[in-house]
């Protein structure tokens, strides 16, 4: 194999299949991985980053910024759509030219490694994290008359963390070095973030430049949806509204939003007769997909357990009510078992299936249990309310 | 005799010979040989096997899968110290001695499935493969994964791979809170009083007659069955007991008709065997000797029980008194029972009632230094100058586990000790050398010497 050789994973024998339909190509505009051009309802946000970059470059200075935000509210979307924008433009020689680094907290299985890929991205120099942290600190702090601009990227910030701090404390300590010329973008989900788990030092490096990403309204995402479609006709409007309202009540995320369209599309195409013959996704087919990814499955695992099962869970709840606390044994249990068994006209079961019967429901995480090993004297403790168990119970 | 074991797939020879060596455990045999199906056909994937102490799983087990050549392999969890261990064994009697080199230094259960694939590809199996786990509550104390993946080994690896479980805990204190794919269960269930003299009068003496090593063997159990059902116990002491019960037939004074007198001859001998022998206390070979040398009688024996006295110096002696009398005395009591004058005692109310319960069954309690030195000195009659010597008999006390110290949390506590009274010292309140001291040559304090 060549030494220095492009990682590459091995290509289809046929090409992807076009959209055949209306609803598919609705599908594939609708995919989350499909970003557009350009993110409607996040104009301020832009404005505000490309103003905040554009500057540091234009001036050869360097700076920290710090974006917040619940997930699938679009702050990487928007980082990278700055980006591209800054790029554009350098390109046509209206501001002068930078580098683009990336980095991600969730791709990296140490803290430390952070130091290893911002060297390999700016370089293609491979080192151990000591010796890269010292290579970049000479790279910045040391003056270099002709060095660009670098924009660096930090996504998942919270996961950089260390007992010391000090992976985060050299990322913003950087930027403040006269020669360094790098901005910084730090992407976390809180907004206390610095204030919760950074030291002193290390927030007020990080400065106060801010932002945070608010959770979309309904209105917003019912724009999105629209926006992706682009005159692709598949949806009725108040199945749209609908799929909006409900996401925007319960998150405002994005990414949900736009995988219960999808869902809903496929639940429209299962549903019609003819494949080459579908409608417009309605009302019934969102309600649906909304019931699907929204609903609690446990109540449902409560009605679908066995007879003894369903008897157990009563008998939980028969003894936490008799001891007026949430937790008891096994053994308390059984005994309440055994006598609703006899209330039923059922055959009483023994222990060894009794306990077959509780570790089942332990495994569906419907109880919490102990170890098994402990048997007559393990805990045991409901998982989901006892109003919810009443209630699956009740219907027949 | 029993019936004949009979499956298709299996020479009927083969079966008669087993049948023969398996005396009692037929039942159990037929069911193995239903599960375990034609050598071609695929087998249950996990087999679970429990029952008591000397029930013949394994033995039953290993000579089915021997007899009938089965290719199998036997592995004890008490000797995997680490997992490689169990996989190595595993592959090398499978695949041939080279197939382990393969293994990684400290193989995870995915390596092992890896490599097991891998050589089953070349090696795939004409019959059912038996891996045997003996002493399988082992089991869950290794990595939680291994329990759960040796159950559906069958469907992972994709081979005809039949796993058995052997040990003497249930099943239900193995299952794992994950949920795991459910084994099938067979219970071996104990011999009973028939069965085990039908067992123990197989190996009779051959210069006599069965009948009477099967009178003997009847004797015997009608003196240990209520207290031990062990065959292996039972059958431990049937030979060590045999040479002197067939004495009065050496000599001459009985012949094998006279039942009687044998056993009138035998039974107080099996009484001191049950509390000699029978609790380790007498090694075997002692046993065999005082049986030879007939002169010197058991009860003069040094047994093990008796060796635990041990010679101290004069002040420690009254030192470990002290302790005794600290730990397992209220610290309300002192004033009455070491002080001269100690004043008036009110008769009434003097034990409160709680504390009515002797001290001795809630164990020893802690105690201060002070107290400690304060009660050696009332005990002591002459004049104790607190010399160097006197506390470093008190810290070799400690290093020889008469008393501990127990840690305190908080360390500008006083420093207190405890004395060791009862074999069960709180473990978590001694220091763990100490502890380990104490099961070396443990010191009993026994209140009536005193």
């Amino acid at each position: 194999t060549p030494r220095h050789a492009t990682p590459s994973i091995p290509t289809r024998s046929l090409p992807a299949r076009k959209p055949g339909n209306v609803l598919e190509e609705a599908r594939a505009r609708l995919h989350v991985s499909s970003v557009p051009e350009s993110l409607p309802c996040r104009e301020q946000e832009f404005q505000d980053i490309y103003s905040f970059v554009e500057s540091k470059i234009i001036d050869g200075t360097g700076g920290c910024m710090y974006i917040s935000g619940v997930p699938g509210t679009g702050k990487t979307a928007t980082v990278h759509e700055v980006i591209r924008c800054l790029q554009h433009s350098s390109d046509q020689d209206e501001i002068p030219a930078f580098r683009f680094i990336e980095i991600n907290g969730m791709k990296m299985t140490d803290p430390h490694q952070a130091y290893v890929q911002i060297l390999q991205k700016l370089t293609d120099q491979k080192a151990t994290a000591d010796h890269a942290a010292s290579l970049l600190e000479k790279r910045f702090s040391n003056p270099a008359p002709k060095r660009e601009t670098t924009v660096l990227l930090v996504d998942e910030l919270d996961l950089l963390w260390t007992r010391k701090q000090n992976v985060m404390y050299n990322l913003f300590d950087w930027p403040t070095r006269r020669h360094a010329r790098l901005v910084v973008l730090a992407i976390a989900n809180t907004m206390d973030l610095p204030e919760r788990i950074m030291i002193n030092r290390v927030a007020s490096r990080l400065g106060l430049t801010r932002m945070s990403f608010q959770p979309y309204s309904f209105k917003q995402l019912q724009q999105i949806i629209t926006s992706r479609l682009n005159r692709v006709k598949a949806f009725e409007e108040d199945a749209l509204q609908l799929v909006s309202r409900k996401v925007a009540a319960l998150s405002g995320d994005a990414r949900r939003c736009l995988d219960i369209c999808r869902r809903a599309t496929e639940i429209c195409e299962h549903s019609s007769s003819q494949p080459s013959d579908t409608g417009l996704v309605g009302m019934g087919h969102v309600m649906e997909a909304l019931e699907e990814m929204f609903s609690s499955s446990y109540i449902t695992a409560i009605r679908c357990a066995s007879l003894q099962e369903q008897l157990f869970l009563r008998a939980v709840i028969a003894e936490f009510r008799r001891l007026g606390l949430e937790e008891a044994t096994f053994q308390q249990v059984f005994v309440q078992h055994q006598a609703l068994c006899r209330v039923e006209g059922l055959q009483p079961i023994g222990v060894s299936e009794g306990l077959a019967v509780c570790q089942r429901l332990g495994t569906c995480r419907l109880l919490l249990l102990e170890p098994s090993r402990l048997d007559m004297l393990l805990r045991v403790r409901l998982n989901v309310s006892q109003d919810d168990v009443l209630y699956a119970l009740k219907e027949d | 005799m029993s019936v004949l074991l009979q499956h298709p797939g299996y020479a009927d020879e083969r079966l008669r010979l087993v049948t023969e060596r398996l005396p009692c455990r037929e039942a159990q045999a037929r069911t193995m040989l239903a599960l375990m199906g034609e050598p071609e056909q695929y087998s249950y994937p996990s087999i679970f096997i429990y029952g008591h102490r000397a029930t013949g799983k394994s033995y039953v087990t290993q000579t089915l899968l021997k007899e009938l050549e089965l290719p199998h392999v036997v592995v004890s969890c008490v000797e995997c110290v680490s997992a490689g261990l169990l996989f190595e064994q595993v592959l090398m009697t499978f695949f041939g001695s080279s197939s382990s080199a393969s293994l990684p230094r400290s193989p995870s259960f995915s390596d092992f499935v890896r490599l097991y694939r891998q050589l089953c590809t070349q090696l795939p199996a004409n019959q059912t493969r038996y891996i045997v786990l003996d002493k399988a509550e082992l089991l869950r104390d290794m990595d939680a994964n291994f329990l759960p993946g040796f159950l559906r080994l069958q469907e992972l690896v994709d081979d005809n791979v039949t796993v058995i479980f052997l040990s003497e805990i249930v099943w239900d204190k193995f299952r794992p809170n994950t949920g795991c794919f459910e084994p099938l269960l067979l219970h071996f269930p104990n011999y009973s009083k028939v069965e085990l003299q039908e067992i123990l009068a197989q190996d009779c003496h051959p210069s006599y007659s069965p009948e009477l090593y099967s009178s003997y063997i009847n004797i015997l159990l009608g003196v240990f069955y209520s207290v031990c059902r062990d065959l292996r116990e039972l059958r431990h002491l049937a030979a060590l007991n045999f040479v002197k019960f067939c004495e009065p037939l050496e000599n001459g004074e009985a012949k094998e008709k006279d039942t009687h007198k044998l056993w009138r001859n035998i039974e107080p001998h099996l009484k001191r065997a049950m509390q000699t022998v029978y609790l380790r206390e007498v090694s075997s070979v002692q046993w065999e000797q005082q049986q030879q040398t007939e002169e010197r009688e058991t009860a003069d024996m040094r047994v093990l029980s008796a060796h635990d006295h041990v010679e101290l110096p004069f002040y420690s002696k009254f030192l470990l008194i002290a302790a005794y009398l600290a730990s397992y005395n209220p610290a309300r009591t002192d004033r009455r029972f070491f002080l001269k004058h100690h004043g008036k005692i009110k008769k009434t109310n003097f034990l409160k009632k709680h504390e009515k319960t002797s001290n001795h069954l809630l164990g020893p309690k802690p105690f201060p230094l002070d107290r400690l030195l304060a009660i050696f000195y009332s005990v002591v009659d002459s004049r104790v100058a607190p010399t160097a010597s006197v506390f470093s008999q008190d810290k070799r006390l400690l290093f020889s586990g008469g008393a501990s110290i127990s840690l305190p949390v908080v360390l500008s506590e006083p420093v207190s000790t405890q004395c060791l009274g009862s074999p069960t010292p709180d473990p978590q309140r001694t220091l763990p050398y100490l502890s380990a001291l104490q099961r070396a040559h443990q010191v009993k304090v026994n209140p009536c010497e005193m």
